[in-house]
């Protein structure tokens, strides 16, 4: 067991962070699966609007490696399926009926622990789950044709207002044991599961994983920070990670023999009239979720944290891999001289701000950039924000002039756009460090 | 106010098109120093810091207005006015006019450039605009003003593609400029002082001059240890008061502007070798090897520079081991220029350039080290 204490990132101190209860959803009305959540991922289409599918259902396939299923988390009837720009396949859409479920095989404890590799790598892509596996580099959709050096599972929440695990997994700790039984078969190499102090106590009795212990403000909680400490990712290599709700949802399949697609989200951010947990279908829709009325104008809806999470709004759906909705303010104008203002509410990590003074008081941010887009400056902040022995600004640099050996020197496969996330949050220059590493996976991708 | 956001928006309207858009990066700059620029994020991160280059460079201005206030004092007081008040404004009046020939010539070709590149004027400009004025005689004329700022402009930055991507200090490209183009009017002993014919030596020309000790030179010129950590000796307008620009660090550093490693390491490096060329000199060599290590800091414009100029994080080492060995290399520098050229008994201009120009070599290496620590990984 390792025992990481991170001093560097940072904790913005957000508003509406979630109470510990759980409500159960009122009304279930429509869900979608979105090809946009899986990152480089093409569909190939096993359903058509007017078709009637059960809960396990197959709605697409991965087009390049049909063994990969997506399988519908509600029985209902399909919608619609949504295009976007040049007719890419957005999502799914599902009216939500009476449930009924596709039947398949389950699994105890015993009978997992006798699988051979083949076979629990067959029944993961056959549940429709495998989609939960990701790899890096690259963060998309795990290869089953490749041997990762290590599995990776995160039970450290850091994000802002982070959904905490115990209340995503509250006694379903037997199905994440099952889940980790199945994973421990995927890989040759070791399964790692990090956990925090607030976290230990309820991964304590979980077996089969070797558990570290991370301590310290965002990203901690990230995988790849924790694959850098841990067991660093060198070119070349790969590593497979998912979160630990799917690993429970995974469990969940192998002991019932349905797909699973009961889910708890926390729903957060400062525009909600109450911020708690819920127990939803997964791919819900917000306005379902939600009780507070939202206007597009008014606030923006994330699917997912501030940092990392994609824009939806009340019509929209919540993402695959996330398990939380942000609600905050939208930007309401342009502020009279905004850069002399004292800055009692102001959110920031400089000390340029009287709300420095208090950094217990949470702020309600809106979505203002706070400034026009500059040229990089070296100021050191970066750094104290990324626990990682990586150079962002030469690596954001390389990335632009896009040299890929430097980029590979300097760490493009350690890292994710995630991973940089709070760079961008603190960049006085508004430089997007995100969409930089994106670029620069890209081109990595493209060259290999 | 509605009523003025109205106006600017029309007016960014008007401007973005037509004859007048050479005018536009202009109204830019004073259009989102009037108010925010009012752009909403659309992708992760989803909120922004408050911070922005506005309130940046805002604060490096704020950290100046100690340096400014009793530099124009000093002005007036070496050119003999009486009275607190009566000082001040002889000394800010003839900052002044320096001070809006270097906005107003600057402003001028950022705008051009600007045009050019399709951008707004930056904020860098705002800080070297006041940065040189300091760096300058009160009795420099205005048309050599004029020039250098042209120069540390368009050669010391725009050619490099504008602020952000230059290689050197603006500001002490300009100085630099008029240093080796109109010597006469920024050297020697006939410009410190703001009166017609009234010569002073600076406290660095007097102890370079010294036959033996040179504290024993400084003082029989009238130079304590007290009156140049206070600031009222000639010199430089921004440069002579060491209490104010300690001020200004301390401004700097509470925000986190400035890096305090290259401030850190500037003063050890100078300080460390003011050590030992001391050790080595002695009475009997005379002039500045005799002068002891703390009176390098508060003579010239090693503060000046060590506060203001080292840090600037366009032209320094950029990663954070980079900007030690920067500082370190720059105060070595200054200690060496000033006691060893006898030419020049002022170092810091020098040495802060000479610092820039080494400063990417010096990032080479350390990221060729984080390079080497990712490849040695795991073996």
């Amino acid at each position: 067991m390792g025992v990481f204490k991170l001093k560097k990132g940072y904790d913005i101190p957000l508003q509406g962070v979630a109470d510990r209860r759980v409500e159960k959803v009122p009304k279930t009305t429509a869900i979608a699966v979105q090809p946009i959540d899986f990152r480089g991922m093409r569909p190939g289409m096993r359903v058509e609007p007017g078709d009637t599918v059960k809960r396990g259902s197959i709605l697409f396939v991965d087009k390049q490696r049909p063994e990969i299923l997506f399988r519908s988390p509600a029985a209902g009837s399909v919608r619609e399926i949504v295009r976007g720009e040049r007719r890419v396949i957005q999502r799914v859409i599902i009216d939500v009926s009476a449930d009924s479920a596709e039947v398949f095989d389950s699994y105890s404890r015993s009978q997992i622990t006798e699988l051979s590799q083949a076979k629990a790598k067959e029944i993961l892509l056959h549940s429709g789950l495998w989609p939960a596996m990701r790899q890096r580099p690259f963060c998309k959709i795990a290869d089953f044709d490749k041997s990762p050096k290590a599995i990776f599972i995160s039970g450290v929440d850091s994000a802002p207002l982070q959904a905490e695990t115990d209340m995503l997994l509250e006694g379903r700790e037997q199905d994440l044991q099952l889940g980790i039984d199945l994973l421990a078969k995927l890989t040759d190499g070791k399964l790692h599961l990090s956990v925090s102090s607030k976290t230990e106590a309820f991964f304590s009795k979980i077996t089969g994983v070797e558990t570290h212990q991370f301590s310290g403000p965002h990203p901690a909680g990230n995988v790849g920070v924790q694959i850098h400490h841990i067991d660093r990712l060198l070119a070349g290599e790969i590593i497979w990670y998912i979160s630990p709700r799917h690993v429970a949802q995974i469990g969940s399949f192998l002991s019932k023999g349905e797909y699973p697609a009961s889910k708890t989200y926390a729903l957060t951010g400062s525009e909600l009239d109450n911020q708690h947990y819920i127990q939803a279908t997964e791919g819900a829709l917000v306005s379902d979720l939600v009780n507070t009325p939202l206007a597009v104008n008014k606030q923006r809806v994330i699917s997912g944290n501030v940092l990392t999470g994609q824009q939806t709004n009340a019509a929209g759906y919540i993402g695959f891999y996330d398990d939380m909705l942000t609600v905050i303010p939208e930007l309401t104008g342009r502020r009279f001289m905004g850069w002399v203002q004292l800055g009692f509410k102001a959110s920031s990590f400089w000390r340029m701000f009287l709300s420095k003074l208090t950094p217990r008081n949470k702020q309600a941010p809106t979505t203002d950039m706070n400034g026009e887009e500059r040229a990089f400056v070296s100021t050191g902040e970066y750094e104290k924000v990324l626990p990682m022995d990586v150079l962002p600004v030469h690596l954001c640099k390389a990335i632009l002039v896009e040299d890929i050996e430097l980029m590979e020197q300097l760490g493009i496969y350690e890292v994710a756009p995630e991973d940089l996330a709070l760079c961008s949050y603190i960049c006085p220059s508004k430089i997007e460090f995100g969409d930089i590493i994106e670029q620069g996976m890209l081109a990595m991708e493209k060259e290999a | 106010m509605k009523f003025l956001e109205r106006f600017l928006n029309n007016m960014d309207k008007t401007l973005s098109q037509g004859p007048f858009k050479v005018f536009h990066p202009l109204f830019g700059a004073i259009n989102t120093m009037l108010f925010t620029p009012g752009h909403g994020t659309t992708t992760g991160p989803h909120i922004r810091d408050a911070i922005d280059m506005k309130r940046f460079m805002g604060i490096v201005i704020f950290a100046l207005i100690p340096s400014i206030m009793v530099g124009s004092y000093n002005v007036g007081a070496q050119a003999g006015v009486e009275g607190l008040f009566a000082a001040f404004m002889f000394g800010f009046l003839k900052l002044l006019p320096i001070i809006v020939v270097t906005y107003a010539v600057g402003l001028g070709w950022e705008m051009i450039f600007g045009h050019i590149n399709g951008h707004d004027i930056h904020e860098g400009f705002l800080v070297t605009g006041i940065l040189l004025p300091l760096t300058l005689p009160p009795t420099i004329p205005l048309w050599q003003v004029a020039v250098a700022v042209s120069f540390g402009t368009v050669i010391g930055k725009e050619v490099f593609g504008g602020t952000g991507m230059n290689l050197l200090n603006p500001a002490l490209t300009a100085r630099a400029f008029l240093f080796f183009t109109y010597p006469g009017n920024i050297s020697g002993d006939g410009v410190w002082v703001a009166l017609d014919g009234f010569t002073g030596a600076t406290p660095l020309a007097a102890a370079a001059a010294a036959p033996g000790s040179a504290v024993a030179a400084l003082n029989s010129a009238g130079f304590t240890l007290n009156n140049m950590f206070f600031g009222f000796t000639p010199g430089s307008v921004g440069e002579t008061s060491t209490i104010a620009i300690l001020i200004g660090a301390a401004i700097l550093l509470i925000t986190g502007v400035a890096s305090w490693r290259i401030m850190l390491a500037t003063l050890l490096g100078a300080y460390g070798m003011a050590l030992i060329v001391q050790y080595f000199g002695g009475d009997a060599v005379g002039g500045m090897r005799t002068l002891p290590a703390h009176y390098h800091l508060v003579m010239g414009g090693f503060m000046f520079g060590a506060v203001f100029m080292t840090t600037d994080p366009v032209s320094a080492a950029g990663t954070n081991a980079g900007k030690w060995a920067y500082g370190i290399l720059i105060g070595v520098m200054v200690i060496l220029i000033r006691v060893f050229n006898p030419a020049y008994p002022e170092g810091m201009m020098l040495a802060i350039l000479f610092g820039n120009v080494f400063s990417p070599l010096i990032d080479h290496f350390v990221v060729q080290a984080n390079i080497k620590r990712r490849l040695n990984y795991g073996k």
